[in-house]
């Protein structure tokens, strides 16, 4: 059996007690202590992120030196990438020339993929249309052309309408509820989670 | 006037090439992704360097008071060891950073649940009770105590349908009570109409990209032809 050390649960469990007392008790001392452990927690998130991103150089640098089977595209990731960050270190980012091209590059990829995204929506909800015919599939269909019908400027015009316009702004409120629900319900998941962390029930920082 | 025909022609080309997905997941537009993710990364890297690690982990070191030495000196030790996560023999010295970030992390969750949406989200739901305010703003009070039921109801039903765990002594099919079980059916239809207006707006977002590409595309190739 593999003893496991009790610093790094400690560790988490203690900085993690404090920066929560910081949420509800509003002595200076806390307070103070909570935004210092905050900001070594956003400096350390940096790092984590650099060094996700490193993972990922290091993932494709093995798959373009493959022997067996080499990726062409992760040799053009590779590339892509060593050229933004070499020439991004060296300009800096708020360089104009460099954001022009990070924006040039950048830009009519993200709206072209939202584009498709549009497309591939669109034949989605209609093959839900043609395989799924129960009532929930009907009722998210019909609420979903409702709400396009709304969201194309419908809405001021049918609000005129006397006896109308109340029901289709109750109609426009409603998945209000829907949302609260599923809110409240991210919200319980969250704290369970985090309790879970705090009881040493879950450790996800031992790999 | 010939560099931005340039950044423009590989606007187009770009988004030719991504626009290609819609004859099938082929070369073209794995090129375009792997260009895509290649740049993102980089510039993301280039921004953490330059507006975190830097600014936080070296300069206090150089510029900084012994004050500021000693703040970033704690983050600079954790963020080494998080540095050996990337070699798998030496990623057990990278636990007690990734301890901290979770404890942060978990102790951030757990009070932007209860303080940001827990108290707000049941707030909002009793607002829909104060009668007062909606006869202030010239709606019926009759109307809004209906309203509000119904928001009540369509909340906590979209909310017991989430409710999976069941008791399993003396009920071997592990099945929800029937009342339970009415009332979730009918949270799954406000569920159903949330998704529903949730997925109207995605599309309606995702129209205006579309509408927008394609006046690029005719905008550029009438640039050319004229």
């Amino acid at each position: 059996m593999r003893i496991r050390s009790p610093l790094v649960p400690a560790v988490t469990i203690a900085v993690g007690f404090v920066v929560l007392l910081g949420y509800f008790f509003p002595s200076l001392l806390v307070q103070n202590l909570r935004a210092l452990l905050i900001d070594w927690g956003v400096s350390l998130a940096g790092v984590a992120a650099l060094v996700g991103i490193l993972n990922l150089v290091v993932v494709h640098w093995h798959k373009a030196n493959d022997k067996e089977n080499r990726s062409l595209y992760s040799l053009l990731l590779l590339a892509a990438f060593l050229i933004t960050f070499g020439v991004g270190l060296w300009l800096s980012p708020a360089d104009p020339g460099f954001q022009h091209v990070i924006i040039a590059i950048q830009v009519p990829v993200e709206t072209s993929l939202m584009a498709v995204l549009a497309i591939t929506l669109a034949y989605a909800s209609l093959r839900l249309l043609q395989r799924r015919k129960g009532t929930m599939g009907t009722v998210f269909v019909v609420s979903a052309l409702f709400f396009l019908l709304f969201l194309s400027g419908f809405l001021p015009v049918v609000r005129q309408i006397p006896l109308v316009g109340g029901v289709a702004d109750f109609l426009h409120r409603l998945p209000v509820a829907g949302a609260r629900g599923i809110l409240l319900g991210i919200a319980a998941g969250s704290l369970m989670t985090g309790l879970r962390i705090f009881l040493g029930a879950d450790r996800p920082y031992n790999g | 006037m010939q560099q931005d025909f340039l950044w423009t022609l590989i606007g187009f080309l770009l988004t030719l090439l991504v626009f290609s997905y819609l004859l099938g997941d082929h070369f073209l537009f794995r090129l375009v992704a792997s260009l895509f993710v290649g740049v993102a990364a980089g510039y993301a890297a280039v921004l953490l360097i330059y507006q975190v690690i830097l600014p936080r982990l070296i300069y206090p070191f150089g510029e900084g008071g012994a004050l500021a030495i000693l703040r970033a000196i704690v983050p600079l030790v954790l963020g080494l060891l998080m540095l050996t996560k990337l070699f798998p023999r030496f990623s057990r010295l990278g636990n007690l950073s990734m301890g901290y970030l979770v404890g942060v992390g978990a102790a951030v969750l757990i009070g932007g649940a209860v303080i940001g949406t827990l108290s707000g989200q049941l707030r909002a739901s009793a607002a829909g009770f104060d009668l007062h305010r909606a006869a202030l703003a010239g709606r019926s009070p009759v109307g809004a105590l209906v309203e509000a039921v119904i928001f009540l109801f369509g909340t906590i039903s979209a909310l017991l349908y989430f409710q999976f765990s069941v008791r399993s002594k003396n009920n071997p099919q592990a099945a929800r009570p029937p009342l339970l079980e009415a009332i979730a059916s009918i949270g799954k239809v406000f569920i159903a109409v949330t998704l529903g207006a949730i997925f109207a707006g995605v599309f309606a977002a995702a129209l205006a990209a579309l509408i927008d590409r394609l006046d690029f595309i005719t905008e550029f190739i009438f640039m050319l032809v004229f």
